[in-house]
């Protein structure tokens, strides 16, 4: 078991980069700078200095100053302004509207995951729904902004072009007591499996506990067919039953395994219970798609009382949405499968508001996918026995996923004997 | 100089204006008479400017603007009470030879009141924040291509530099510390080889406000121990009280402009 990449939530301080011209050295107005940042409880990084060869040439001085938040920083940079230190990137945000539909301006403004604010009307306004790879759309009375996707751009749409009057916060280390402060290396296999999982479980806890500002954070569940395959489902439709699952993404793959475990007590044709693979097995997984589709949706299979136990099962008792994505590979697909990526893309956006924690279990291209979608304040948890899918997950621009690799059979069970107790598992033995 | 024909106190824009406390206009001109006659006895030549109804500050004729050999840099009044006297003083530089160059950007600027030449080779002393922004201090280094020395006026009782430094020759200025935080303090110890540091009542006073010609300090007022330091730095010192100027906020130098820069 290792542990792969150690950012935690971002706590997030402000910054911004300032200039002072002149002949700030010999008038010590440099130096005034300075130690009024630093007496203000600030600091500073001097980005970039340039020093006059003669003393009648002005120096040129880039000095990033960072505030734990946003008024201080307004304040300070107030303060210091009479001493000659201007802003950079006062400048308003550059906005031109969309011509062709699902088509951005040339040069629009691309997102990362990081909180971002814009500069409309000579103010710092926060942009809603940070996501990666989108553009900023502003509203029409241009007091609010919110990133868009390619493909949802609408003739009209305003949107941030170029990188004037745009700023984002850094990421920042947080070891805060009940981080993974202890996750200091990029990987460990050392860490002691157990303690990981009371980490999670403890994370968890916090997200449903209101613990930031009085508010419960949501967590989300994305899931690869290895969930079932390694006996996971179980446990994870425990956790689901125990209200410790908001909502939930997968694909087709892991939709008809967990239902064909459930149903038939395969997962591709091998029983789970460890018995040889049954003749014909391997279509075990068809049969249960197409009863599926006859049924018209998995809810509907529910309320018939066809599906009586799994994960999805609990969903659909529970009221928990779930997304399944779709592919080119897949087989059928489940009648809740949505065939249009984009589409699918969407749709998982619309579940988005209020997560705060996310698992990622044993799943590779809905593990990038949702990591596409999630703020970089998203606490992110990636668990697959494979490093590189952490490591895919992490250069893909998800800098905030924690990494555990280890199986995830071994790893959902004990984490259902932590949050959800051990009854569970008698459950699994008694069934519905 | 301006003859103070239509000077009096009408706006408060500094911290010893009072509307109800008007100079008394008899012994402004007094004064300001025998300023002048005094200046005249020390060898100086005395230019005037024709006084102008309805701007009354137009007798503070530091703030016109900078002179630099023959190039005039007109001010550009942080208040816009006094923004009526710029025309009138462009209008006499031009009229008497000097080229106008307008300082870049639109930050204030107040002229010889907030920006003197100091020392060999010479430095502007510059001063900011009440008056003149540390801004045009820049344009203004660039225009001349000379190197300029910012320093922060801390106290609003100083709120232009010359009532707070006073060049006497290229090692000694009378200085008035008062006026100036840590920083400022180390500046002019950097760049002045003597400096006079004054007492809180000779800065008080407005001695730093006094006009030097060849060995001849003109002051508003010198204190004893003053008079025996600057006699000792070889300098000749006479008072010539201008308290009704002090009522606007000005002192012997602000009634005057020196035209002979280099």
């Amino acid at each position: 078991m290792a542990l792969v990449q150690t950012t935690g939530p971002s706590a997030r301080a402000v910054s911004e980069v300032v200039r002072l011209d002149g002949h700030v050295l010999d008038s010590l107005v440099l130096v005034k700078v300075l130690d009024t940042i630093v007496d203000a409880g600030a600091s500073y990084k001097i980005l970039e200095l340039d020093v006059g060869t003669t003393n009648r040439d002005e120096s040129h001085v880039r000095i990033e100053v960072s505030c734990p938040d946003e008024a201080a920083l307004g304040a300070l940079l107030e303060r210091v302004q009479v001493h000659g230190v201007n802003r950079e990137g006062q400048e308003e945000a550059h906005l031109v509207p969309v011509d062709q539909d699902g088509v951005l301006p040339d040069d629009f403004y691309s997102t990362t995951n990081l909180p971002t604010w814009v500069r409309l009307s000579g103010h710092w306004v926060e942009v809603g729904q940070p996501e990666m790879d989108c553009a900023v759309v502003v509203d029409l009375d241009g007091t609010t902004a919110r990133t868009l996707p390619m493909h949802r751009a609408r003739r009209g749409d305003r949107v941030v072009v170029g990188m004037h009057g745009v700023r984002v916060a850094p990421p920042r280390r947080s070891a805060g007591p009940g981080e993974f402060a202890f996750m200091t290396s990029e990987v460990s296999s050392e860490k002691p499996k157990g303690l990981t999982v009371e980490r999670v479980a403890a994370t968890l806890r916090r997200a449903r506990l209101h613990d930031v500002g009085g508010q419960s954070r949501g967590i989300l569940a994305v899931c690869g067919p290895a969930v079932v395959h390694t006996g996971a489902a179980p446990a994870l439709a425990a956790l689901v039953r125990e209200g410790w699952v908001q909502a939930l993404f997968a694909g087709n793959g892991f939709a008809t395994h967990d239902i064909e475990a459930a149903v038939l007590g395969t997962s591709l044709g091998v029983p789970l219970s460890g018995a040889e693979p049954s003749e014909h097995g391997h279509a075990n997984h068809l049969r249960v798609i197409n009863t599926v589709r006859r049924f018209g949706s998995i809810a509907n299979a529910v309320d018939a009382g066809w599906l009586r136990r799994g994960v999805l099962y609990e969903c659909v008792r529970a009221g928990v949405p779930f997304v399944l994505g779709g592919s080119v590979r897949d087989d059928g697909p489940l009648p809740d499968v949505i065939s249009d990526t984009a589409a699918a893309a969407d749709a998982m956006r619309e579940h988005l508001g209020g997560i705060g924690v996310a698992l990622m279990l044993a799943s590779t291209l809905h593990a990038i996918a949702t990591g596409n979608l999630l703020p970089a304040t998203v606490e992110t948890f990636c668990v697959d026995i494979n490093q590189a899918v952490v490591t895919k997950l992490a250069d893909r621009g998800s800098h905030q996923a924690l990494g555990i690799v280890t199986d995830v059979g071994l790893f959902v069970g004990d984490l259902a004997d932590l949050l959800c107790g051990p009854d569970w598992r008698a459950q699994v033995t008694r069934g519905p | 100089m301006c003859e103070p024909t239509f000077f009096t106190v009408t706006y408060e824009i500094n911290p010893y204006m009072h509307i109800e406390i008007r100079p008394d206009p008899s012994a402004a001109r007094q004064e300001w008479g025998h300023l002048v006659s005094t200046l005249q006895q020390t060898g100086a030549t005395v230019d005037f400017l024709a006084p102008v109804k309805g701007v009354p500050d137009l007798v503070f004729t530091a703030n016109a603007g900078l002179v630099q050999g023959r190039r005039f840099v007109p001010s550009r009044f942080r208040h816009p009470q006094r923004r009526a006297e710029t025309p009138v003083d462009v209008a006499w530089f031009r009229d008497h030879g000097f080229l106008i160059e307008q300082l870049a950007g639109d930050e204030p600027f107040e002229g010889a009141g907030d920006a003197l030449p100091f020392g060999r080779p010479t430095v502007i002393v510059a001063g900011y924040r009440y008056r003149s922004s540390i801004s045009a201090h820049r344009a203004l280094g660039t225009l001349l291509g000379l190197p300029v020395r910012s320093l922060e006026l801390v106290d609003e009782r100083y709120y232009h530099l010359d009532l707070a430094f006073c060049p006497l020759d290229d090692r000694r200025a009378m200085v008035a510390g008062q006026a100036l935080d840590r920083y400022g303090c180390r500046v002019i110890e950097a760049l002045v080889p003597e400096p006079i540091w004054l007492e809180d009542d000779e800065a008080a006073d407005f001695s730093a406000n006094s006009v030097v010609v060849g060995g001849v300090a003109v002051m508003p007022a010198c204190t004893p121990r003053l008079g025996k330091v600057l006699e000792k730095a070889g300098y000749e010192v006479v008072v010539a009280p201008v308290g009704e100027f002090v009522k606007a906020g000005g002192g012997c130098r602000c009634l005057t402009l020196a035209l002979d820069v280099p």
